[in-house]
């Protein structure tokens, strides 16, 4: 290899290289991702179809966000769809039938949202319980609670309620602000303070990290609860977009959640994840739904398309870094 | 080393789009030389048609060929591309459905009646991914799209966005709360009279009355309120309602296991008495005449609504008395034939297009089970 001998690659010292595609190489995988899809179909890159995407992955993007928190600590949080459901539910019931103001619903909603995700986390750190175990119970007795809420029927809402989805700020749709809101949140709270470190310190070495003072108890609720609470948040969004709150909403949605996430770099393992690597991640998925559309791929196919491109992502961001991912 | 494992997935990966995505590309490359073919072909041979008739109604399309080959060009970009948003990939009531469009839409390319089609996109019976599809089609261009809404309420979005993007939306199989006022057309089935059919079938079969119970689709679904007050229409009118008494409304969700196990508990708790079994969907109805049968009571009626596979051939063994079924693909024909009615120019004589259901018993379910 010529590049080996010179020592340079792409203009750069080997070493930059190797640390550039370390942070990067997941986006590297995006762009070869885009410029396929951008050849089959040309319109894929219009300014039209990429407000079009990133207003579609605004719901997944939150619960991604959350899951991300959760799978560093060493967990995971099954929870995210039913709490789609259960928000949208509440907000139904607050908006639309009681007659209360928008903004007192949304409170309530993503509260309730927010106490369960503090309840996941509550019983995982205090009892020492798997949170798959648990996340994956209180996954049926959150949608429960919206099928008793709701009694099974679907809530309308009205024009000013969807309006929070299809409305748009100088050009650009709410949804988009809010994802724009939320990564540059979660990124200042993972990257530039204490609590972010203390997360990743938790997830890598629990001991250790109670060894040097951290409340193991404290870190792995906060996780669980900044998820609910970013689940509600998607919640609101899924409301706005369908405008409807009902009980089947959300179903399976952990599962888009989660491979945004491990695309994004977040390690099974625990302790190792980046907030710009799960927007690519999240950005990833929305194009893998968005491009087999955009394309064209036989129906029956799409489905198995869906997870070769997942696990060939990984794969090839693996091999870009040469690091191995858990 | 693994730099040329990273080259050699890269290159798969866009290998593998690649093979997917292959015929759209030669369409998207020929719109000119394609329109003027078409054209040539009006004005040479007007009555020209193809091979295209095996699926039921394709062969009309070439029929009535007008001056503009374009007529249906709603957005005006030169290429008639239609979207086709599918419910799921996954239920037997939709596959057939699934395969039809396939079949049609392909065949309406070959022929140059359609420029594009998007190939069947997944709705995955979630009302949120139906609305994403919605928006790939408005971005993709789509003139017409056809969508078989998952939820009256939460899907109404994706027909009104594609509306208002000035797309000629029509919807098969049910509707979402604004079909009436901004789809171009909707086709479908009156579920009310298919409630009707299920509780005319059972007075037929069990003249003298008794005991039965009602087995409901996922409570607040439209097919399931519908079916369910037609039903009761019936069940409850004068003539019946002193013969005829509903000892359990079941909340079975269109499952069929939920209805099986609906029958045993009120075959043990009513035994004699039960009568018959309705059953919002056929699902449920064969698993239920499934679970009486073994129990010995072959004498249950039990009957529901769709007209799916396994009900169909319990009809043709004998083993259930009848079904009613919904002719899906017969839905989406109708919508086919009026998008290229209007593409040839001629306006759709009403907006809405009933599909009548078809009560399938012994005698005619060779016509229906293919």
């Amino acid at each position: 290899m010529a590049q080996k001998k010179e020592g340079k690659i792409l203009g750069m010292e080997r070493e930059t290289f190797r640390q550039f595609m370390g942070k990067y190489g997941v986006s590297v995988v995006m762009l070869v991702m885009i410029i396929a899809i951008a050849i089959y179909n040309p319109r894929f890159l219009s300014g039209a179809n990429m407000i079009n995407v990133i207003t579609q992955i605004s719901i997944n993007g939150m619960l991604a966000f959350g899951m991300c928190l959760c799978i560093t600590i060493g967990g995971i949080d099954l929870t995210v769809g039913a709490q789609l459901a259960l928000v949208g539910v509440i907000m139904g019931q607050t908006i639309t039938n009681a007659g209360m103001p928008i903004f007192v619903g949304i409170l309530i909603g993503v509260g309730v949202a927010t106490l369960f995700g503090f309840i996941n986390g509550f019983f995982i750190a205090k009892f020492n319980m798997f949170p798959f175990v648990v996340t994956l119970s209180m996954q049926l007795v959150i949608r429960g609670a919206a099928q008793v809420i709701s009694g099974g029927k679907a809530i309308t809402f009205g024009q000013a309620v969807k309006n929070m989805y299809y409305g748009k700020f100088i050009g650009i749709p709410y949804p988009i602000l809010a994802l724009l809101v939320v990564f540059v949140l979660m990124y200042i709270m993972f990257h530039w303070t204490k609590l972010g470190r203390y997360i990743l310190a938790v997830g890598g070495n629990a001991n250790a990290a109670v060894a040097s003072g951290v409340s193991e108890f404290k870190i792995r609720v906060i996780c669980h609860t900044l998820s609910g609470f970013l689940a509600g948040i998607g919640a609101v969004i899924m409301a706005a977009k369908t405008g409807s709150g009902q009980s089947n909403l959300g179903v399976g949605y952990e599962t888009d959640a989660v491979a945004a996430s491990v695309i994004g770099g977040t390690s099974f393992a625990g302790g190792i994840a980046t907030m710009p690597g799960v927007l690519i991640g999240i950005f990833i998925v929305g194009f893998i739904y968005n491009g087999i559309n955009m394309i064209g791929i036989d129906a029956n196919w799409q489905s198995i398309i869906r997870g070769l491109v997942i696990i060939g992502t990984v794969m090839l961001d693996m091999a870009i870094n040469g690091k191995s991912r858990k | 080393m693994k730099k040329v494992l990273a080259v050699v997935l890269a290159s798969m990966m866009v290998l593998s789009l690649a093979a997917c995505g292959g015929d759209d590309k030669e369409e998207t490359k020929a719109p000119e030389t394609q329109a003027e073919t078409q054209a040539e072909k009006d004005t040479e041979a007007p009555a020209e048609t193809d091979g295209a008739a095996e699926t039921d109604g394709a062969a009309e399309t070439q029929a009535p060929a007008g001056d503009e080959a374009k007529g249906g060009d709603v957005n005006g970009d030169g290429k008639i591309i239609v979207g086709y948003i599918s419910k799921n990939l996954t239920d037997p009531f939709h596959g057939p459905i699934n395969t039809h469009a396939e079949e049609t839409f392909d065949a309406l390319v070959a022929d140059g009646t359609i420029d594009e089609w998007t190939k069947i996109l997944d709705g995955q019976t979630l009302p949120d991914v139906q609305i994403n599809c919605a928006n790939d089609c408005i971005t993709k261009g789509c003139d017409y799209v056809f969508i078989a809404p998952a939820e009256a309420e939460a899907s109404d979005p994706a027909v009104t966005q594609m509306a208002e993007a000035g797309i000629k939306v029509i919807v098969f199989n049910s509707k979402t709360t604004s079909t009436d006022d901004v789809a171009w057309l909707f086709s479908g089935s009156d579920d009310v009279e298919a409630g009707r059919m299920l509780a005319r079938w059972v007075v037929e079969k069990c003249p003298d009355g008794g005991k039965f119970i009602h087995c409901n689709g996922i409570l607040g679904n439209s097919a399931q309120i519908q079916r369910t007050q037609g039903m009761k229409e019936i069940m409850e009118s004068d003539e019946n309602k002193d013969k005829f008494e509903m000892v359990a409304d079941e909340d079975t969700q269109w499952s069929g296991e939920k209805a099986a196990t609906a029958a045993e508990n009120a075959l043990a708790q009513y035994g004699d008495e039960l009568v018959a079994v309705i059953c919002d969907n056929d699902d449920m109805s064969s698993a239920a005449q499934s679970a009486v049968n073994a129990a010995g009571r072959t004498d249950i009626v039990c009957v529901g609504v769709d007209g799916n596979r396994t009900p169909l051939e319990m009809v043709k063994a004998g083993e259930l008395g009848a079904t009613v079924l919904q002719n899906g693909v017969g839905q989406l024909q109708a919508g086919i034939d009026a998008m290229v009615d209007d593409i040839n120019g001629k306006a759709p004589a009403s907006k809405n297009v009933d599909v009548p259901f078809v009560l399938v018993t012994a005698d005619n379910v060779d016509e229906y089970l293919k």
